[in-house]
């Protein structure tokens, strides 16, 4: 695991205005990096670590701008970059990149106004942001000193410890429960839920605040009996709030850019209205 | 409506008197008399045959209501309305003589409706009807061929705004008037919202609220904040004149009883054109960006003097000809006894438009930041770039487009500049004042015509990437996908880069948003405090589009299923499937960017 404590991130994406990553109006800053491999996965680019070169074949047009720029001449890639800052097409860009705290708390300072207006503030998301704790706790700090509210999106498979540092100055939790059988978890997850399950509790416990999010997947965890097992399993254990995303296709680009194979990261699209219907189910489960 | 005909007809008569010695002016009274004695008389010959309809008409409702309108008709616009069903009636009537805003509607019929509601002489229901008539009779005057029939780019009214007592001017009469205006399926006429600080935020909601669901998109919002102070501070108007003003036609702005003269387009990136071009010579030898400036800056000027120039060109032209029949309304023109095509209004505005002012931002930033921060290429690496419309420079030109640090993303270096060339643009403009003295404000709206698309046909390439006859961007608001950051930065860099209110003149800022928001509710409470954020910073204009791409993609596929989708282009909104190609092309590329 690459810790970051030189006071830079691994980012590939800061959003801002968003609407969807907890209260108010928010700045979401993606951090690059996952220790899961959920296969319905729709942010792909987010689970390596290290940057990567994405291309997308469609957009392509062959002018073979690429071989003539690429030091390499296209053979092991150094991640240099310049095939994509010339690429006419967009057709291949450069994900992941280290910005310093410093840098990311000013972008994140510029929309204060909107925070202060709609009662939101920052959220860090990923990937996996607390696989980066040294930045992730010196950007949670600079946005406490700064009073802007904060949030942190995990999906929670990491030590006790490395969640307990950031207790004090995170404000909100956005907590990804995928589902509740621990060998169902590990072959579509690529690990177990059980340090997922008790870092919850223990979330709770010290009386954070938390935002539960299911994706709802066909054909991992829609059949009724772990349906049933998620509602009473936060039932038993109530977060501030559940938000059910249900599973669409807009990652599979994100695959073929990285070369990935698609039959494995394809799963059906559900219809609106029962998605519609889980999703209420999931808001009055606790 | 206050005094009435009869007070236009002493107005008249005491003009006359002072005039006496003038046999031109003379005539131009003795002209305007007759045109408002020949409202009176149509008044008559109105309630004339209203009387004897009602005659005709059996006992009932109906014979009522038309005595009712006959007796109304024998007073009024003669003489001052009565109340709020005469009030509305003298609009009814003299609007035909002064076709262009109904103004500020909720506050110069609240007066009547206050007195009459109190008096119990006057039902909602009523008053929701005598408007319904006047909305109608807006909508009745296009032909349904004109193309404006649907438009809704016309008799573009406001509710709310700063009274002279610096107070928040929404009422329940502005409520009453929206809901009487959406139950209506019309297109014309629309309205905006005057927004100001000291709105309720609940009202802003009810407004957003009724925008988001109206299909014929007549709601728009404009901010009281910068505008009134441009009002002020560039107008020279007081504070009780500047909350007057209204906005008419796409987005133009107005004052009650005054007028917009001139109007001008004007291609402000010929500034940058003749820069590059025709100051090339001389540019290779700037060794700072500010050296670089101060060239541009002549061009700016000489820009500037050419465009007052044509603006008295164009005004002196129109003076050849008298206008009889608005003169009647408009302030000053009795007592100067002088059309308003001469100069006899007392209460203007002159407007020139620019277009491409985030063009010339662009192409500032990219000069600043190639050539003289990053070094990327050369002052003459660029030039030739442009003389070659990038033809073989390719490379160049997608750097520019890839890294350039363009307007609309908050970011230190182009909201600099865009704040430098605003306030160079308010430096050489405000000591001018148009052939008839009034002052200058600026706007960048385009109207409905195209100009971006016909200057950008006859502009050559530019630094921010434009090819040779490229359009050039209308508005200040996301294009082309040079925003990359998002709404928020977008909406910041709009609302820093406009110190003196340069821009609050005809001015529009297109949001696209997507569709998910008009049905999630928690969704769209954020929308609200958004906008209502973006006004606080000091944004003047928005109007919203909720669309997702792929829906206008479709509609391109197979218009005949997607007849009824409107979208909002400059000021006006339209049916997609009406508008033209590349103004379709340019909403599609808008839209998908906003996602
Ligand atoms: S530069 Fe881009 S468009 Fe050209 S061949 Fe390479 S990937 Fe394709
Ligand atoms: S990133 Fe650099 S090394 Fe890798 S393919 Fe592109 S140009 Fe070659």
């Amino acid at each position: 695991m690459q810790r970051t404590n030189d006071g830079s991130a691994m980012i590939f994406d800061v959003q801002h205005n968003s609407f969807v990553d907890g209260p108010g109006i928010r700045t979401t800053v993606f951090f690059k990096g996952c220790n899961l491999r959920c296969q319905w996965c729709h942010n792909p680019e987010s689970q390596a670590m290290e940057p990567q070169l994405l291309f997308d074949a469609e957009k392509c047009t062959g002018c073979g701008k690429c071989r003539e720029v690429c030091p390499q001449h296209l053979k092991s890639c150094t991640l240099c970059g310049q095939c994509a800052l010339y690429c006419p097409g967009d057709a291949r860009s450069l994900c992941g990149e280290k910005i310093s705290v410093q840098a990311l708390l000013e972008q994140i300072e510029q929309d204060r106004a909107y925070y202060e207006a709609s009662g939101g503030g920052v959220t860090f998301s990923g990937g996996e942001c607390l696989l980066q704790p040294g930045a992730l706790g010196a950007l949670l700090r600079g946005c406490r000193e700064r009073g802007i509210s904060t949030a942190v999106d995990t999906a929670g498979a990491v030590s006790w410890e490395t969640l307990e540092a950031i207790l004090p100055d995170t404000d909100l939790f956005l907590y990804d429960i995928k589902c509740i059988s621990n060998g169902r978890h590990r072959q579509f997850t690529g690990a177990g839920n059980a340090v997922i399950l008790q870092n919850y509790q223990r979330l709770l416990s010290a009386g954070k605040a938390v935002w539960v999010r299911v994706p709802l997947v066909e054909g991992f965890n829609t059949d009724e009996e772990e349906l049933a097992a998620l509602c009473a399993f936060l039932r038993a254990h109530p977060p501030q709030r559940v938000e059910a995303l249900p599973y669409h296709r807009l990652g599979e680009r994100k695959y073929r850019a990285l070369g990935a194979d698609m039959a494995q990261h394809t799963f059906p699209v559900m219809e609106q209205e029962r998605a519609e219907e889980l999703k209420k189910r999931f808001r009055e489960s606790t | 409506m206050k005094d009435g005909l009869a007070g236009i007809f002493a107005r008249l008569a005491a003009s006359r008197q002072a005039h006496e010695r003038d046999a031109e002016r003379l005539e131009f009274v003795d002209a305007l008399e007759t045109v408002a004695q020949a409202i009176v008389s149509w008044a008559e010959k109105c309630a004339g045959e209203a009387r004897q309809l009602a005659g005709s008409a059996g006992e009932g409702e109906s014979k009522a209501r038309l005595e009712k309108l006959a007796a109304a008709l024998e007073r009024v616009p003669l003489h001052p309305a009565g109340s709020f069903y005469e009030a509305v009636l003298s609009i009814y009537v003299t609007y035909s003589f002064v076709p262009d805003s109904l103004g500020t509607l909720d506050r110069y019929l609240l007066p009547f409706y206050e007195k009459d509601m109190a008096e119990g002489k006057l039902t909602r229901d009523e008053a929701t009807a005598y408007l319904q008539e006047l909305f109608l009779m807006l909508q009745g005057r296009m032909k349904p061929d004109d193309v404006r029939f649907h438009r809704g780019g016309e008799s573009h009214f406001c509710v709310g705004g700063y009274t002279a007592d610096g107070e928040d001017g929404f009422t329940d009469l502005s409520r009453l008037i929206v809901e009487a205006m959406l139950e209506l399926p019309t297109w014309v006429p629309q309205l905006s919202l005057r927004w100001t600080a000291k709105t309720p935020r609940e009202v802003l909601r009810y407004m957003m609220d009724r925008e988001r669901h109206d299909a014929n998109k007549r709601i728009a919002f404009v901010n009281d904040e910068p505008r009134i102070r441009a009002l002020m501070q560039i107008v020279g108007l007081p504070f009780e004149q500047a909350v007057r003003y209204t906005m008419l036609g796409c987005n133009e702005l107005a004052l009650p009883g005054g007028i917009m003269m001139g109007s001008a387009m004007e291609n402000i990136l010929l500034c940058v054109e003749r820069t590059v071009y025709g100051r090339a010579a001389e540019l290779p030898a700037c060794r700072t960006y500010d050296e670089f400036y101060a060239v541009f800056r002549q061009e700016l000027h000489r820009l500037m003097e050419e465009i007052v120039q044509y603006e008295d060109a164009f005004n002196l032209a129109r003076a050849r000809d008298v206008n009889l029949v608005s003169s009647l309304f408009l302030e000053g023109c009795i007592e100067n006894a002088q059309s308003v095509t001469r100069g006899g209004c007392t209460r203007a505005i002159a407007q020139p438009i620019f277009i491409g002012i985030s063009n010339v931002i662009d192409s500032l930033s990219v000069i600043r930041q190639f050539v003289y921060e990053e070094k990327q290429c050369t002052m003459a690496e660029l030039l030739e770039a442009l003389r070659c419309n990038w033809e073989g420079h390719e490379d160049l030109r997608t750097l520019i487009s890839k890294k350039a640090r363009f307007f609309g993303n908050h970011d230190a270096l182009s909201d600099g500049i865009a704040r430098q060339l605003t306030s160079d643009i308010y430096a050489e403009l405000k000591d001018h004042k148009s052939v008839f003295g009034y002052s200058f404000l600026v706007g960048n709206l385009i109207g409905y015509n195209q100009h971006n698309k016909w200057f950008g046909s006859g502009t050559r390439a530019t630094p921010d990437g434009r090819h040779d006859a490229d359009m050039i961007q209308f508005g200040i608001g996301q294009s082309e996908g040079k925003d990359r950051s998002g709404l928020t930065p977008l909406l910041a860099s709009i609302a820093t880069c406009d110190p003196n209110g340069i821009l609050c003149g005809s001015s529009v800022t297109n949001v696209m948003l997507d569709q998910k928001l008009i049905r999630d509710d928690e969704l769209f409470e954020k929308t609200v405090l958004m906008m209502e954020t973006y006004f606080r910073q000091g944004g003047i204009h928005f109007q919203l589009n909720y669309v997702s791409p792929e829906e206008l993609k479709e509609t391109r596929l197979c218009p005949q299923k997607y007849k009824s989708l409107r979208v909002r282009v400059s000021g006006f909104s339209d049916y997609f499937v009406a508008l033209d190609g590349d103004l379709q092309d340019e909403i599609v590329t808008r839209t998908e960017h906003a996602q």
